[in-house]
């Protein structure tokens, strides 16, 4: 074991570490926030000076600008005129480098209904902007039939202050005296050491003015030191040295994973609680949950109902998962007999549909099923059936889907069952046999039950890619008719992108799924296992 | 709220000198060791460590490079292909040769994801400078400040160049959005073979379909249950989208009379009942369709052994006016980030200049806004092109607000049920009105 203060100092960078990143957190928004309302201040004052025909605050460039003279032909096209410092000149193009700014700015005032605003620049740089009514140009007199124009003010741009790296240095170092003298005091003093150590990082948070971080660091530092006390930074230390070689290993994979799955999903998570609308962000807490499960409003018959979409897609997940079972178990069982010919052949042609990727399938099996030219249409004709038109109604729509689909799905399921056939000891049925079982009590009592154990984590795997079943859905049927044949992920994919960019819907619709399915591989697989372990 | 000095437009003015100088930088390198060492290293050590070394002097060469060029120029994303893509590159390096100091990249995008990626990409600052894009989304895209209003650098006599539909499709709320560069409306193909005049009126065209059932074929095709090949109809019979105010107007009795007329087409034979564009080019090049109601972009789909000729649509003979398409325009517009927009508007309007509208006319056919460019006798001898012009004086302009896009799915599904005599125009046309509020109501009522 090493020195009390080595292992004082190594739960202590733990901590501060998860400390710093609050306080960097807390450091980032509070100054952002107090540049955007610095700037935007400075902005609405230079606005303010140079509306009241008062002299204009140095660093910012304040103008006045005068009211649009539309052109007679085209009315889009306005001339404008500026003051910026004591000449007034056409506002166009070739003047100063803001002068676009200005001329939008005041267009945007016009159309807004001479609303003021002050807000920051989008562009990144920082520079805010404030435009509001100037009276004063009425008084200045520059055009007597113009009463009235628009003060507008930019700032320079403002850079963020920098990193507080020495404040930050300075505090660990404190944190970091503190905690290695109640390692030397020992006892309970070490423990009190680490909060204090830690914690201590929480002082800037205060100066800022940011309560959540200071908790949160507390939190923290208090949640350090109980697990410090019940020794749990000892064992995973320890741990992690006895498995250093297996962790290294480990680790890129973590990684990739931390970027690729866990950063999404917890984006996604998030943006649950949001409202997108043109750009803006608002939070709106539980309000689209609410939206979706209440249905909207809607009758339980409408198509964008989600209690509707939700039982369409388990239906869709049902008999998809099995007719892929029945079929696939049934090909096994044929492919698994001895006196078949050629059944590497068979086996090869029947995995296929498989290794095709599922949109090309989709797509084709999409072509297929078109009106008056599609290949299964013309297979009725010259069977003299009437055609069907497979996207005008649900039912046709729905058995497209599924078609496709089954053909995409069995080989799947017909390879974990060849693979578990194969395992099937043959004295079970020679013995059975030998005992009169007729083919179909050796099917029931033997066969079945041997393959339950392969086929249940096959079935929840399958249905699982079938409730999420984008590919075909979106391709084949496209929701027809009416969007009635959409499943819970095309409908979120319609709410992000074809509705109006309604982003918030569609990850909350995407968080539902999710628990949908978490709940599904907790419950749902648990009973078909047991089913399996019965037997 | 983000600060971030590399993609500010105005951080880049007040550093261009700082930033000249880095541009230079590569040019200072020290030259990459001698690789012959390496052939001959006599341990692997050395050599592993001089490829180590060379590779990162290689990366780092290439990420200054990389920094010296990103903001220089101007880039633009299309969606062309083929011959208008030629006509664009050609204009393009056109611009390159006058312009050396300022750059255009062109960067061809499949169209299939342009809207997403310009709509994710503007924002943070990552997207082009310029793109070609139908006016249809500059509603949705101004609102959200992903595009820049131009109209600050435009004067009467710089707009006068475009003809007043094609300008008018580029403004929205008062503002002009971009320059057009091209028009694309519907139009009557018909085989000279089969028909000697065009129909004027849709009595002569349903006059049309006795003949023609006689040669187990059609008096007319066209995209039926899409809206965009509906619209003729719809327009033509008095019906609307959305009323003067931009609230939305599908239910109306002209819309449902419209869409009773497109049922009669098919109920007497006179249109196949379901088309769409590959279905109607090879109802056209086997001779089974008299005339076909499409685009400019149809010309390419028509069989070289084919004899057609192209004409403006014909009167709804109930209403007494012309049948009128949907006005698409496309335009050049510029992104709300682009790193030099001064420059960034030159190119603009350079590409929509009337030099380089006749050559997108002669190269790609296309039917551009300029009137000047049917002055340049190439141009001016193409009837295509002349009919498309003709039709342009009865077309309604796209919508642009942001419920349009949402109208397109339900109408194609209402559309698809009526012509399959499933149901009433009325009581579908109510169906899709519903379902657009639907989607436009939410949590947040905006």
């Amino acid at each position: 074991m090493s020195h009390p203060v080595v292992r004082q100092l190594r739960d202590f960078v733990l901590g501060s570490a998860l400390a710093v990143i609050i306080a960097t957190c807390a450091f980032v928004a509070v100054r952002n926030r107090e540049l955007a309302a610095k700037q935007i201040d400075l902005a609405s004052r230079a606005a303010d000076a140079i509306a009241e025909g008062q002299a204009p605050l140095p660093t910012v460039h304040a103008v006045l600008v005068g009211d649009a003279v539309p052109s007679t032909k085209n009315p889009y096209l306005r001339q404008r005129e500026v003051k910026d410092g004591d000449e007034w000149r056409p506002l166009t193009a070739g003047g100063s480098f803001d002068d676009k700014l200005f001329y939008d700015a005041a267009s945007r005032f016009e159309r807004q209904g001479r609303q003021p605003f002050k807000e920051l620049l989008k562009d990144g740089s920082g520079c805010a902007i404030a435009v509001r009514d100037a009276p004063a140009y009425a008084q200045l007199g520059h055009v007597a039939d113009r009463s009235r124009g628009i003060a507008i003010a930019v700032t320079p741009p403002a850079h963020p202050a920098p990193y507080p790296f020495l404040v930050m240095i300075g505090v660990l170092g404190l944190g970091a005296a503190l905690a290695a003298a109640g390692a030397l005091v020992g006892g309970r003093a070490a423990r009190a050491g680490t909060f204090a150590g830690v914690a201590a990082v929480a002082i800037p948070c205060v100066l800022w003015r940011a309560p959540i971080a200071s908790t949160a660091i507390v939190l923290v530092a208090a949640a350090l030191a109980l697990a410090q006390g019940a020794q749990l930074t000892d064992r995973l230390a320890t741990g992690m040295r006895r498995h250093r070689t297996a962790l290294g290993f480990l680790a890129p994979a973590a990684l990739a994973m931390l970027i690729l799955v866990a950063a999404p999903f917890v984006i996604g998570l998030v943006l649950g609680f949001y409202d997108h609308h043109q750009g803006t962000w608002t939070f709106v807490g539980l309000d689209n949950f609410g939206e979706i499960l209440s249905g909207g409003g809607r009758p339980l018959d409408d198509p964008l109902n989600f209690w509707f979409i939700l039982g369409v897609t388990v239906l869709w997940t049902v008999a998809n998962v099995a007719l892929h079972v029945t079929i696939g178990v049934s090909l096994a069982l044929v492919l698994s007999r001895k006196w078949l010919a050629g059944k590497g052949i068979y086996r090869m042609l029947f995995i296929l549909p498989w290794a095709v990727p599922n949109y090309i399938t989709a797509l084709i099996w999409k072509g297929m099923f078109t009106g008056e030219y599609g290949a299964v249409n013309s297979m009725l004709d010259y069977a003299g059936l009437d055609h069907v038109s497979w996207f005008g109604s649900w039912a046709t729509a729905f058995s497209a889907n599924v078609i496709t689909n089954t053909w995409l799905g069995f080989p799947f399921m017909m390879v974990v069952a060849l693979g578990a056939l194969e395992t099937i000891p043959k004295e079970l049925y020679e013995a059975a046999a030998v005992d009169g079982a007729s083919a179909w009590q050796r099917f029931r009592h033997i066969t079945l039950p041997h393959l339950r154990p392969a086929l249940g984590p096959a079935v929840a795997l399958g249905s699982i890619w079938t409730f999420n079943m984008f590919n075909v859905i979106y391709l084949v049927s496209a929701g027809q008719p009416g969007g009635a044949t959409n499943i819970l992920v095309t409908d979120a994919y319609r709410w992000a992108f074809e509705r109006g960019e309604r982003y918030g819907m569609a990850a909350a619709y995407a968080t539902i799924i999710f628990f949908i399915l978490l709940l599904w591989t907790v419950f749902g697989t648990r009973v078909v296992r047991r089913k399996g372990d019965d037997s | 709220m983000t600060f971030d000095p590399t993609k500010s437009d105005r951080e880049l003015h007040h550093r261009a000198l700082v930033r000249a100088a880095w541009g230079t930088v590569p040019a200072e390198l020290p030259p990459p060791p001698d690789p012959a060492p390496l052939a001959v290293a006599p341990t692997g050590r050395r050599a592993r460590r001089s490829a180590t070394r060379l590779l990162t002097l290689l990366l780092f060469g290439v990420w200054l490079v990389g920094c010296g060029n990103h903001h220089q120029g101007v880039v633009l994303w299309h969606a062309y292909n083929g011959a208008e893509r030629t006509a664009l590159e050609s204009t393009a390096a056109q611009w390159n040769a006058q312009h050396p100091e300022q750059e255009l990249e062109l960067v061809a995008v499949p169209y299939g994801a342009f809207a997403d990626k310009l709509t994710s990409a503007i924002p943070g600052g990552n997207g082009p400078d310029l793109f070609i894009y139908p006016q249809d989304r500059i509603g949705d895209w101004a609102d959200s400040g992903v595009i820049e209003p131009i109209e600050f650098w435009l004067d009467d006599k710089r707009v006068e160049r475009f003809t007043n539909e094609a300008i008018a499709a580029m403004a929205y709320k008062g503002s002009l959005w971009g320059l057009p560069v091209t028009v694309k409306s519907l139009a009557l193909y018909y085989r000279t073979d089969l028909v000697e005049t065009p129909p004027a009126s849709t009595d002569e065209l349903l006059a049309l379909a006795p003949r023609m059932h006689a040669r187990d074929g059609y008096a007319i095709a066209y995209a039926n249950v899409d809206l965009y090949g509906h619209a003729p109809w719809l327009f033509g019979y008095g019906g609307k989208i959305m009323d003067d105010t931009g609230k939305l107007a599908i239910a109306t009795p002209e819309a449902a009379a419209a869409m009773g007329f497109a049922r009669e087409l098919v109920t007497t034979g006179a249109a196949p009942t379901r088309s769409d564009g590959a279905y109607v080019a090879t109802l056209f090049n086997e001779g089974k369709a008299a005339t076909v109601m499409s685009g400019p972009w149809f010309v390419a789909d028509i069989a070289s052994n084919v004899p057609w000729k192209v004409a403006p649509l014909p009167v709804v003979s109930a209403t007494g006016r012309p049948a009128a398409p949907f006005l698409g325009a496309e335009g050049i517009l510029m992104s709300a980030r682009a790193h030099d927009k001064t420059a960034a508007f030159a190119v603009m309007d350079a590409l929509t200049s009337d030099q380089a509208a006749i050559a997108r006319a002669r190269l790609a056919r296309q039917v551009v806004p300029n009137p000047a460019a049917y002055e340049d006798a190439e141009v001016a001898r193409d009837p295509v092109l002349a009919a498309f012009r003709a039709q342009l004086a009865n077309t309604v302009p796209m919508p642009m607000g942001p419920a349009m896009r949402m109208v397109w799915t339900p109408y194609k599904t209402a559309l698809g049920e009526v012509l399959a005599g499933r149901a009433e125009p009325g009581e579908q046309l109510l169906a899709v009105e519903r379902e657009v509020h639907g989607y436009l109501s939410g949590p947040a009522t905006h």
